[in-house]
């Protein structure tokens, strides 16, 4: 035979693998299968129609909750203004008629 | 004990805030009158209030620009159907509240044929603004009280009278007396 053989024949020879390889490599392909198992789980149960329901129940009951609390915030702060104005607005008359008053008795703001 | 202490600290800060406390005789008062208005508007308020007021609305133009100093604004207005139904000294409380050197009377009209009395007090302030501003109107059958707290300009408070949709008030000069 010639050198090439030999060398091929002592590379390609049958190694035995370490002691406990096969079971790391079989605990290995197992815990792989359980993480896969548990994601494929939530996307299936995602995919059914419980959850599904149960997420855009969620999502409707956020949107509604939002927009009640916009619409509070805006009609109290419509109320606010109406507030504001109507105060001003007595203010106003009030210091009118005060006015009003000074003149009539002769010593008006207005002179001032 | 540190109850004690932060009802009293609240009630002081609230106090404070209003500058004048509006007295508890005018609670049984609207149950009195024919017609009341209470208006409550402290800062927080104002500020939400001011957000809604346009800009391109020359009455809200001016209110929001009248407001921004403003710490709180107070009314109470209550219309009796007769006479008597409130007492002199329901409008001693207030004004008992109103006095020198913090406040001092810039207006005093007492009509005792009519039975009216018109006040208008300034809270003195360091700068050029005023630093507040109460009105008392007693009528026989109407007592209104305004009490505005935070600083006023000038301005503003010439812009308050004939402002706000309501016609200014100009009399003829009586001839017959000198100014004061």
């Amino acid at each position: 035979m010639s050198r090439l053989d030999d060398a091929l024949r002592e590379a390609l020879r049958r190694e035995e693998p370490p002691e406990g390889f096969a079971g790391r490599v079989m605990a290995r392909i197992e815990a792989r299968k359980e993480r896969a198992g548990a994601w494929d789980g939530l996307m299936a149960a995602w995919r059914g129609p419980r959850l599904r329901w149960a997420g855009a129940l969620a999502g409707a009951v956020l949107l509604i909750g939002t927009a009640a609390y916009q619409e509070t915030q805006r009609a109290e702060g419509e109320q606010a203004k109406r507030q504001v104005m109507l105060a001003l607005r007595i203010t106003g008359a009030k210091l009118d008629l005060a006015r009003a008053r000074i003149q009539r008795v002769g010593y008006g703001l207005g002179d001032r | 004990m540190r109850i004690a202490i932060v009802v009293l600290a609240a009630t002081l800060g609230t106090a404070w805030a209003q500058d004048i406390k509006m007295p508890p005789a005018f609670d049984k008062l609207a149950a009195k009158a024919e017609e009341s208005v209470d208006v409550t508007l402290d800062s927080g308020m104002l500020q939400l209030g001011g957000k809604f007021l346009s800009d391109k609305d020359a009455d809200e133009a001016k209110a929001k620009k009248l407001i921004g100093g403003l710490k709180g604004i107070y009314v109470r207005s209550f219309e009796f159907a007769k006479e008597g139904e409130y007492s002199a000294a329901d409008v001693d409380a207030l004004r008992s509240q109103l006095q020198p050197p913090v406040w001092s009377r810039v207006v005093g009209v007492t009509s005792k044929k009519g039975g009216e009395i018109t006040e208008v007090y300034f809270k003195t302030s360091n700068g050029a603004q005023i630093g507040g501003l109460v009105v008392i109107d007693a009528e026989p059958k109407e007592l209104t009280v305004v009490s505005i707290s935070g600083a006023i300009s000038p301005e503003d408070l010439a812009d308050l009278g004939g402002q706000f949709g309501i016609p200014k008030v100009e009399l003829p000069k009586s001839k017959g007396k000198e100014a004061k």
